[in-house]
């Protein structure tokens, strides 16, 4: 480039040369040279300087190029990485995700509870109104009450002034009062001279009565000693009478003490002779008794002598007794015997009286019969007799015609009716020869009943005798039977005893039944209303504990599920936390930890090469751990003499291989 | 109170006996709420019409703890009807103020047999029972009924009173306070 201006240059030049001088021109043309050598030197250096600047220019193109390449596998390790947290962020969104839906439930619950507490507190806004409204009729009534207040002030302020006045009044009249005071102290004492005197005075008084009084006593004692000194003037004249009057009253004494024995030898006297006079009865009556006796004893005496028996004694006549006694026994028994004899006999006169009237009856009937029977018979004869002569009329007529006419006209006709006349004859005859036998039956039979009616009046009779003869026994039987009956009414009036208190003690029961509300369900049926008080309690007190067992029942689920709500939660947290957990110790220590089988843990570290690389540790029984063998720890075999072997710390080996691998990655 | 100052009808009668039980209820079971003495005049009307009919045998006053559903109380009225006054509809002989007089001395001594009786330590309610005759129809809202007796119980005579037409004997059966 630079060369072509030059060429272009020169022309002008030349020109302007040609113009001036030509020195010029060759200085120019020097200067030409000079400029065109030192252009060329200046191009090579030039050349030669871009030539290093390629050079180095290649050269650093070979190192970027080294440097992109390098920074490409970074680029390509950096996006696997990112292609496995992205996995794990995907792994973590979902888990998100489920978090968030249950966030979404429970902020579904938040909002009913949050509707249960709005409507509470809608309840609670209800009440705070109604409490303002009576806070509001209150105040009203506080202010009210506060203008009473205010004009009971005023009033008290009157009253205090009223009072004030008042105060000065009561000053003027405790004053007044005070002078009245005094008054009244003078006049006191006054009155208390003046009582002193009154009393003085009344004492005198007093004195004068008792002094009165005695003065009486005195006239009295006066009168006394006068009537004292007559008396005293009397007494020798009074000792003389008494000395006679003791004389005669010992006479009197004497005499009364004979009196007293006279009395009593008179009253001796008088209870002999009434003894005695009793006494003389009793010899009256003793005499008559005796006669009596004696005609009694003449009378045995003759008794026995008319008896024959030997009565002379009363043994014999106990004798007597004993042996009658006995015979009357032996009657009494045969007059017993006689006595059921004469019942059965009377049993069998009553039946044989059934008998007999039945008999009776049947002889009625037989004699009815009879009368009937003779009075057909006699009815028959009657007939016959009556037909005998129709016979004989009809003879008569049928000679006569036989007479009249001749045989050979009438003859078959005639002999046709004579032959049916003998017929009915002969039937009539048939019937009455019947009729008589009847009637000897039947008369026979009467007489058969006849003879039994006798036989039974017989009977009858000798029964009638029988009777008569047994009648005198039949008392005895019916003292037996009386006895008997007595006993029997009192069997069966223990019987209704026993019946009685059976009856009163049911009787008890039954009261006691009623007494406790028992029924006749046959005569009696008990009601009472449907909706009773009972009932009705019944049915609350059902309902409250199948309510109180609902709320139970709710109460419990509540807790229930208030529980596993918290159980989920823990469970979320736990899970949050270990996972949190996880992430950190990956981010501080560099090893990602999981357990694969029990106390088993794999070990992945941020900087391993491959994606299996992994260190296996496990938990021996004393809880120390020990590194298992894996295709990666094959590769650590020094690490594991030094840190393991020798210096016996895991945290230092781990921290090795770390380091290890770290190094590995960063120096290429 | 219908009937004159001089003797005693059939329907008087009736009416007389129901304000008894009315009165002897009340004083049994006082204090009463409103509700419960809703059904106990209930019961006294429909009661007062079966003392008219005369079907009626006995009144029972059942006190049952609620707990244990056990009868604690049994008051119990017999009434004996003199059905005679059903037909002829003249009035007894018997003059009002004697009658109030016997019912009164009855409710006296009835409140004075409450406060010997055991406690009713427990909550408890009460029913009326009403006796009738076999034949009668059972109306609306009643229905039969077991007769409730008490368990082991001590049983105590009231006094009777009688308007001459309805005759009440009254009695008292209670649970044995040993037996609670």
């Amino acid at each position: 480039m630079i060369t072509v201006t030059a060429d272009l240059n020169i022309p002008r030049g030349c020109r302007i040369a040609q113009q001036g001088s030509g020195i010029l021109q060759s200085q120019y043309k020097r200067s030409m040279e000079l400029l065109e050598a030192a252009e060329r030197v200046h191009s090579t250096n030039r050349y030669r300087q871009l030539d290093q600047e390629k050079k180095q220019m290649e050269l650093s193109h070979k190192r970027a190029r080294f440097e992109l390449e390098k920074v490409a596998s970074d680029s390509a390790r950096d996006h696997e990485h990112e292609v496995d947290r992205n996995q794990d962020l995907l792994g973590r969104i979902k888990k998100l995700e489920e978090r968030e839906i249950d966030a979404a439930k429970n902020l579904s619950d938040q909002v009913e509870a949050n509707r249960s507490v709005r409507k509470n507190l809608e309840a609670l806004n209800k009440k705070l109104e109604e409490r303002d409204s009576r806070l509001n009729s209150a105040n009203q009534a506080s202010s009210s009450l506060k203008d009473e207040i205010r004009e009971l002030k005023q009033k008290i302020q009157n009253k205090d002034s009223t009072i004030s006045s008042q105060t000065l009044e009561n000053q003027e009249l405790q004053e007044q009062l005070d002078l009245q005071r005094r008054k009244y102290q003078e006049v006191s004492q006054l009155c208390q001279s003046l009582q002193a005197a009154e009393s003085s005075c009344s004492e005198h008084i007093i004195k004068i009565k008792e002094l009165e009084r005695r003065l009486t006593f005195q006239e009295q004692d006066i009168a006394i000693v006068k009537t004292v000194k007559l008396e005293v003037a009397r007494l020798p004249d009074m000792e003389k009478e008494l000395k006679r009057l003791r004389e005669d009253n010992a006479f009197l004494r004497e005499s009364r003490e004979n009196c007293s024995l006279l009395k009593e030898e008179v009253e001796g006297l008088r209870r002999k002779l009434e003894r005695m006079e009793k006494t003389k009865e009793e010899l009256i009556n003793v005499e008559l008794d005796k006669e009596r006796l004696a005609e009694k004893l003449h009378a045995w005496e003759n008794l026995g002598q008319s008896t024959g028996l030997n009565i002379r004694k009363p043994d014999d006549l106990s004798r007597e007794v004993i042996q009658i006694q006995q015979r009357e026994i032996a009657l009494k028994e045969q007059n017993y015997t006689l006595n059921s004899r004469v019942r059965s006999v009377e049993r069998s006169q009553a039946e044989l009286r059934a008998e007999m009237s039945q008999q009776r009856s049947k002889t009625l009937e037989e004699q009815k019969k009879r009368e009937t029977q003779e009075a057909l018979v006699r009815r028959l004869q009657k007939r016959i007799l009556l037909l005998t002569k129709e016979r004989d009329g009809m003879r008569a007529i049928l000679e006569s015609y036989d007479s009249e006419l001749a045989p050979t006209e009438y003859s078959p006709q005639l002999n046709k009716r004579l032959r049916e006349a003998e017929d009915i004859l002969q039937k009539t005859q048939s019937h009455n020869a019947e009729m008589e036998a009847q009637l000897s039956k039947a008369q026979e039979e009467t007489m058969t009943i006849k003879l039994q009616l006798q036989t039974v009046e017989l009977e009858l009779e000798c029964l009638k005798k029988q009777q008569t003869s047994v009648a005198d026994s039949s008392s005895l039987a019916t003292k037996e039977e009386v006895s008997i009956l007595r006993q029997k009414i009192e069997d069966l009036e223990l019987e209704r005893q026993r019946l009685e208190k059976q009856n009163n003690i049911l009787e008890m029961r039954l009261e006691r039944h009623n007494l406790q509300g028992d029924y006749d369900p046959v005569k009696t049926r008990v009601l009472h209303l449907t909706m009773n008080p009972t009932a009705v309690a019944k049915q609350q007190r059902q309902q409250e504990v199948e309510a109180l067992q609902e709320e139970e029942v709710l109460d419990l689920r509540k807790q229930m599920e208030s529980s596993e709500l918290r159980n989920q939660r823990l469970k979320e947290v736990f899970q949050r936390k270990i996972q949190e957990f996880r992430t950190v110790c990956y981010v501080l220590t560099g090893y990602q930890i999981d357990i694969t089988t029990e106390n088993q843990y794999r070990l992945a570290s941020v900087y391993s090469e491959h994606m299996d690389d992994s260190l296996l540790f496990k938990k021996g029984p004393n809880g120390s751990m020990q590194l298992m063998e894996t295709e990666f720890s094959k590769t650590l075999g020094e690490m594991v003499a030094l840190h393991l072997h020798h210096q016996k710390s895991i945290p230092a080996f781990l921290s090795a291989v770390t380091l290890d691998l770290f190094s590995r990655q960063t120096t290429i | 109170m219908t009937s004159t100052l001089k003797g005693i009808t059939l329907k008087g009668s009736a009416e007389l006996v129901a304000e008894f039980f009315s009165f002897g209820i009340n004083s049994i079971l006082s204090p009463l709420t409103p509700k419960l003495k809703d059904y106990l005049t209930n019961v006294v009307s429909q009661l007062k019409d079966w003392l008219f009919e005369c079907t009626v045998q006995k009144l029972v006053l059942v006190i049952t703890c609620l707990e244990t559903n056990e009868v604690l109380e049994r008051w119990q009225f017999d009434i004996e009807c003199d059905k005679s006054a059903k037909e002829s509809s003249a009035p007894r002989e018997k003059s009002i103020k004697t009658i109030h007089d016997e019912i009164r001395s009855i409710i006296r001594q009835v409140t004075a047999t409450v406060s010997f009786l055991p406690l009713l330590e427990t909550p408890c309610s009460f029913d009326l029972l009403v006796y009738t005759d076999k034949d009668l129809v059972v109306p609306d809202m009643w229905e039969e009924s077991g007769p409730q007796i008490i368990d082991q119980s001590e049983e105590v005579r009231l006094r009777s009173f009688t308007t001459s037409i309805h005759k009440v004997n009254s009695m008292v059966a209670y649970k044995r306070s040993e037996a609670v």
